[in-house]
Formats: C-alpha cells, structure tokens, sequence
C-alpha cells in the first residue's frame, strides 16, 4: 500500500517536473531572443535613438546611415494592404461554408482553404514572380490606372509605371496567404453560434441573410478579431514571398505601383553583405523592431480579448 | 363554445434519411386558450411543434405531409414564411438573447417589420417588456447588455421580443426546463395571463406544469397522439390506459 503511494507520488512529481520545463522552455527561448536582438542592436541604438531610427528615411551603407521608416512603412503599408482585401473574402467564405453550402460541397471548399494554408511561401513568391506580377503588370494596372487615375487624392495611389513588382501584386499576394486563416478560424466560430440562437432570429420573421449579419456576426466578433490579429501576425513576418515582388527599394511611396521593403525582406537580403558593425547592428534593430510591434500586437488583442470574455 | 385558431390534419413529418418523427396526428389548436403537448423524451412532441412555424425548414431533406390549417388555409404549403414567423412566435427551452442591448434585443423584430419611427419602437418595447413582466426590472438599463441578465429574465426577455411582433400564436419549447423554481413560477403566470392576447402551445417535460396551466393537453407516444382532451381530464380521467400509465409517473 505505501510503496503503491510512494510511487504514485514519485512519479506525479517528475512528470509535472517535466512539464513544467517544456512550459518553461518557451518562456526562456523568447527571453533570450529578445536580450540577443538588444544586444546586437545596441551600437545602432546608440547611433541613431530610438524615435531618430523609426523616423529616419535614410538607408545608406556607404555613409552608414540608417532609419526605419522606409521599410516600416513597406511592411504595414503591404500588410494593411494585405487585410483590407483578404477580410471581407475571408467572411464571405466563412459565411458561405458554414450557412449556404450544400452538405456535400462542404468538405470539399473546407480542404480546399487548409491546403491553400499549406502551401509553402516560397511558393507564393515563385508564382507571384513569374506568373502573377506580370499578369498584373501588363493587364490589371493599366486597367486600374486608367480607371483611377484621374480622381483626385486617390488618383495619387495609382501613378507611376506599372510594372508588376510593386507594393499591390505583394498586397494582393499576401492577402491571399492569410486568407485561409482568418477563414478557417472564423468558419469555426461561425458554427459555434448557437442553433437556437440563430433559430430565434428566424423565429421572429429574419431572414437568412439578416440572420447572418444581426446574429451570427456579432456572435462571432471575438474570434473574427482574433483571427485577423494572427492574419496580421502572418502577413507581418511574412518574408519569401514579398522578397520576390515587392522589388527591394528603401523608399516611403505614396502609389500603389511602386517598389518598397519590408522589414524582413532588408533582414534576408542584406545580412549577408552588412559588411559595418553599425550595418549590421541596424539590421539587428529592424529586427527587434518587428519582434516589439509583433509583441504589442499580441498583448493589444490579448487585453482586448480578456475584456470582452468577462 | 370550441373555437380553433389552427386545425391539425392528418399531419406526418419525416426528417431527412426518412424517420417518420410524427404520425398522422390529427387536433384542433384553440383560441386563446393553452395547450400542452406531453409524452416522453423522443415521442415528438419538440417535432410536432416545429412544424407550426416550419423552422425544419431550415434543415434539408424533410418532408410535411397533411395539413395544419391556419385562417383557412395550409400553413405548411405557405411561400411567405418568414410572414408567417413573425405571426407564429418561438420561445426556446435555453434563453436566446441576441447579442446587442436589452432594447434592441426586443427592437430587432420590430426593425425587421419596417418599423423605424423612434418614439413608435420606444413605445412597442416598453408595452412588450410591461406585457412579459419584465420592464420593472429592466427599464433603467434597456442600453445595456442582454447577457447581463439572469436566465429567469432573459427567458421573459424572449417572451418579451416573441409579444412585440404581436403574434396570434406563441410556441414554447420547454422553456422553464433550464430555470429555478422562482423564475419557472414567473413564467407560468406570465403563460396564464399572456392567453387573452395569445393562443399558446406548449412542450413540457414537467406534468406538473401541464396540469397547472394547461387547458388541454395532447399526450403523444412514439410520433403518435395517444390522447387529446381537456387537461383536467387527462390527468384524472383518461381514456387511455397509456395515458394514465404516464401521467401517474409510472414510465417515461
């Protein structure tokens, strides 16, 4: 009887011991990722501050200047691009799934989104390069510039040459990529709105699209905000596919059809040839950046989720 | 004296794959009056009363038989079904509030009706949420959320939004079966006073209830009406030796 006991106890403690370091382990990896980002980055942040760096348009090796703004703007200009465009499909293909579908067709659309989440982003970028960049290119923007183009303010968006490699194929193509993962989460919470919730509605004399919109979408508002938040994530850290076609300019452009960078995609394509400590740690810095406003965006929508779930 | 607002006509109702859920039941619905379906789990009855407002036509593959008459004609060959609803009300077993404020909740209906008029919508909640006897408690926070109340009220909260679409029928799901004692006895004195305006079905699992607020009652078996009579006669003199069998307790 004691000895049954004394095992049970034993082996309680190791394995909670165990879990206790896998849990503990993520907590350490993200630490030291953060002390060794602000490590390296120190002599940049010594050099330029912090609001100088984020503020500054200057990206220049051979003077060894250096600023953040150019590729900030690039990354959230391509990724609020990117949402823009993949919400409002992602919610008509949720909404297709779960309330209009034939029962037979549903797997098949569902498999369909997974495996567009499947593929690879390099990729994306391949068939953004060679097919997609010059489809739109040659087609598309020239449509879409005669058509805009004389329209004030927004006209503005659609001038210059448009070749292909600019910041609308790399919105258009990362809008794509996150597409089936704010459809998928938002076709599950979908189907979490109660049958007889959705029933009342139909109950009092709604119909199924007034269903749609007056019940089952504000339902699932917590989990549409927390799907576009992972979306964002994504599109965010995205780096192979936006290196093919965004075209690598360090430059803030105010039309759709120009060239722009990424933060990530300065990180993949300079490390190599940083050849100045301060090069070097201002990449470092970029990346600390990404790594911050990533974080922020986390613990916004953690706060805002929390306060909604009370 | 028998005065029906619906005629129930060798009706039978088969779900999809083909399970024949009702069997040619056949009963007159009366006017302003409460009639309570009872039977044991499975028998029907939820069956049965989803097919006055057609809310299976939500599902596919089912299939109506027979008739449910309704001012004068079918209600189940009807094309304006959501016309249809919004005279034939729905309360559930579990409270459905929508998500929005106790106000909207009950001004949904109305909107949807076309009703835009500001101090109109104003006046329709208040008598809706004062016939569900629910406005004492509920009229100085109509802007909050309907979530916030407790599950007594927001069943007549339910009751409140089926009333403001001034329906002639009202069905009802089991719906104190998810609540206390208190807030059960609310909602059934709320039922006996809600029948001089409506006429009312009733699913219940609860006999008790059947008996205290019911003024006939159908007791259904297996998809089929065993017995259909004046309540009171069901529980002290029925025909049926089934029926007796289940209203003494002795299965189901």
């Amino acid at each position: 009887m004691a000895t049954t006991i004394k095992r049970e106890y034993t082996f309680d403690k190791f394995f909670s011991g165990i879990t206790f370091a896998a849990a503990f382990l993520v907590l350490a990896i993200i630490v030291s990722i953060f002390i060794s980002l602000f490590r390296e980055s120190l002599t940049a942040i010594d050099a330029f501050g912090f609001f100088g760096f984020i503020s500054s348009t200057a990206w220049d090796p051979v003077r060894e200047q250096f600023g953040a703004a150019t590729t900030l703007y690039g990354t959230l200009i391509t990724t609020l691009l990117a949402l823009i465009m993949a919400v409002p499909v992602s919610l008509g293909i949720a909404i297709f799934i779960t309330e209009l579908c034939p029962k037979v067709l549903k797997p098949i659309f569902s498999t369909a989104i997974e495996l567009l989440a499947a593929i690879p982003s390099i990729i994306y970028g391949m068939w953004g390069l060679f097919t997609f960049a010059p489809l739109m290119g040659e087609y598309i923007e020239p449509i879409l510039q005669k058509s805009f183009k004389p329209i004030p303010l927004l006209g503005q968006l659609f001038t210059g040459v448009p070749l292909g490699i600019d910041i609308l194929t790399t919105g258009i193509i990362l809008s794509i990529m996150i597409t089936p993962f704010i459809a998928s989460i938002v076709r599950d919470t979908f189907a979490l709105t109660p049958i007889q919730l959705k029933e009342s509605a139909y109950g009092i004399g709604a119909t199924r699209w007034e269903v749609i919109k007056d019940v089952i979408i504000p339902y699932s508002k917590t989990g549409i905000f927390g799907s576009v938040i992972i979306a964002m994530g994504r599109a965010l850290g995205e780096t192979m596919a936006v290196a093919f076609v965004l075209g690598n300019k360090h430059a803030i452009a105010t039309s759709l059809f120009d060239a722009s960078a990424t933060i990530t995609v300065t990180l993949a394509n300079e490390f190599t040839e940083a050849d100045g400590d301060l090069y070097l740690s201002s990449l470092f810095y970029l990346a600390l950046i990404l790594l911050g406003m990533n974080f922020l965006l986390l613990a916004i929508a953690k706060t805002f989720l929390a306060r909604r779930g009370r | 004296m028998s005065d029906s607002i619906m005629n129930v006509n060798n009706l039978n109702f088969y779900y999809q794959g083909g399970v024949h859920a009702v069997k040619n039941m056949s009963l007159p619905i009366e006017r302003n009056q409460v009639t309570a379906l009872i039977g044991p789990s499975g028998c029907g009855k939820t069956t049965f009363l989803r097919c006055f407002n057609r809310m299976h036509d939500l599902y596919p593959g089912h299939c109506y038989e027979g008739e449910i008459l309704f001012e004068g004609s079918n209600l189940l060959g009807r094309k304006d079904i959501t016309e249809l609803r919004s005279r034939i009300g729905m309360v559930f077993q579990k409270p459905t509030p929508f998500p929005m404020s106790i106000f909207d909740n009950i001004a949904y209906g109305l909107r949807l009706k076309g009703i835009k008029n500001r101090a109109e919508l104003a006046d329709r909640v208040e008598q809706a949420l004062k016939q569900a006897a629910i406005w004492e408690e509920t009229h100085d926070r109509l802007k909050q959320s309907a979530n916030g109340l407790s599950g007594g009220q927001q069943q007549r909260l339910v009751i409140a939004r089926a009333l403001a679409a001034e329906p002639d029928v009202l069905l009802f799901d089991e719906p104190t079966s998810a609540l206390d004692p208190i807030s059960t006895g609310k909602i059934e004195e709320l039922m006996v006073g809600l029948k001089q305006k409506v006429t009312i079905i009733i699913v219940t699992h609860n006999m008790q209830q059947a008996a205290r607020i019911s003024d006939h009652t159908a007791f259904m078996y297996m998809g089929e009406l065993v017995e259909f009579d004046q309540t009171e006669t069901i529980f002290t003199n029925p025909r049926e030796k089934l029926t007796e069998e289940y209203v003494t307790g002795r299965f189901g």
